[in-house]
């Protein structure tokens, strides 16, 4: 079990505050405020910041698939 | 492209997936289907995107140096916005490296959060086929329509 530790509690926090901005993005509309898709889109504008989210993602499926249980 | 085409290349993404989610980490056909899937995104990549990108990466990083060292552009309310994603990002990242670093029991980490998911057959199937579709997004999204529609694109 996971329980309610102190570090469980602040990614708790965090998640909240994500969220309650995803909200507030969406409510505003991607013209007045950027969104998740938009932060994405911006990296994958020109190769160098698509290959840096491709190797973010290739790490992170690694890491997830291959070393993690 | 083909409704036909589109369904064969979904059913199969979710056929793998279901496979993956059978195995585990320490498996080397774990290791290479993961490694093969990375490859295989890389390539089409590189392969669909030639000549088809938005912006070259000088240009990229010129106009994010303008964007971060205008005030004006700062201080509006799409920069500000942008301003709150990457802190909320930086604190997870910071709060994950700090959790990572004092290894104990009372600061998980994210891929123990994860770990607890993907432990399971199903959870590490839906993991994977969001992973996937993730990196299918990441190599096709946000082409322009034709090739090396502005000069200097590649």
């Amino acid at each position: 079990m996971v329980g309610l530790v102190v570090g469980s509690a602040l990614w708790a926090v965090l998640a909240l505050i994500g969220t309650a901005w995803l909200v507030v993005t969406i409510v505003a509309g991607p013209r007045r405020l950027p969104g998740p898709v938009d932060v994405v889109r911006w990296f994958l504008t020109c190769w160098l910041g698509r290959a840096l989210a491709l190797a973010a993602w290739a790490g992170a499926g690694w890491h997830l698939f291959c070393q993690r249980p | 492209m083909a409704a036909g085409a589109l369904l064969a290349i979904v059913a199969a993404a979710a056929a793998l997936s279901a496979w993956e989610g059978s195995l585990w980490r320490d498996q080397p056909s774990a290791h290479w289907s993961v490694a093969a899937c990375i490859a295989g995104t890389a390539a089409l990549a590189l392969l669909a995107g030639h000549g088809r990108q938005r912006m070259t990466s000088v240009e990229w990083l010129a106009e994010a140096w303008r964007s971060g060292t205008d005030p004006a552009r700062r201080r509006s309310t799409y920069g500000r916005g942008v301003t709150v994603w990457a802190i909320l990002v930086a604190a997870a990242i910071a709060w994950d490296l700090t959790s990572f670093a004092a290894q104990v029991h009372d600061l998980p980490t994210l891929s123990y959060f994860a770990g607890h998911v993907t432990a399971h057959h199903w959870g590490r199937s839906l993991v994977f086929a969001a992973w996937l579709a993730l990196g299918a997004y990441l190599a096709l999204a946000w082409r322009t329509a034709g090739r090396a529609r502005r000069p200097g694109c590649r």
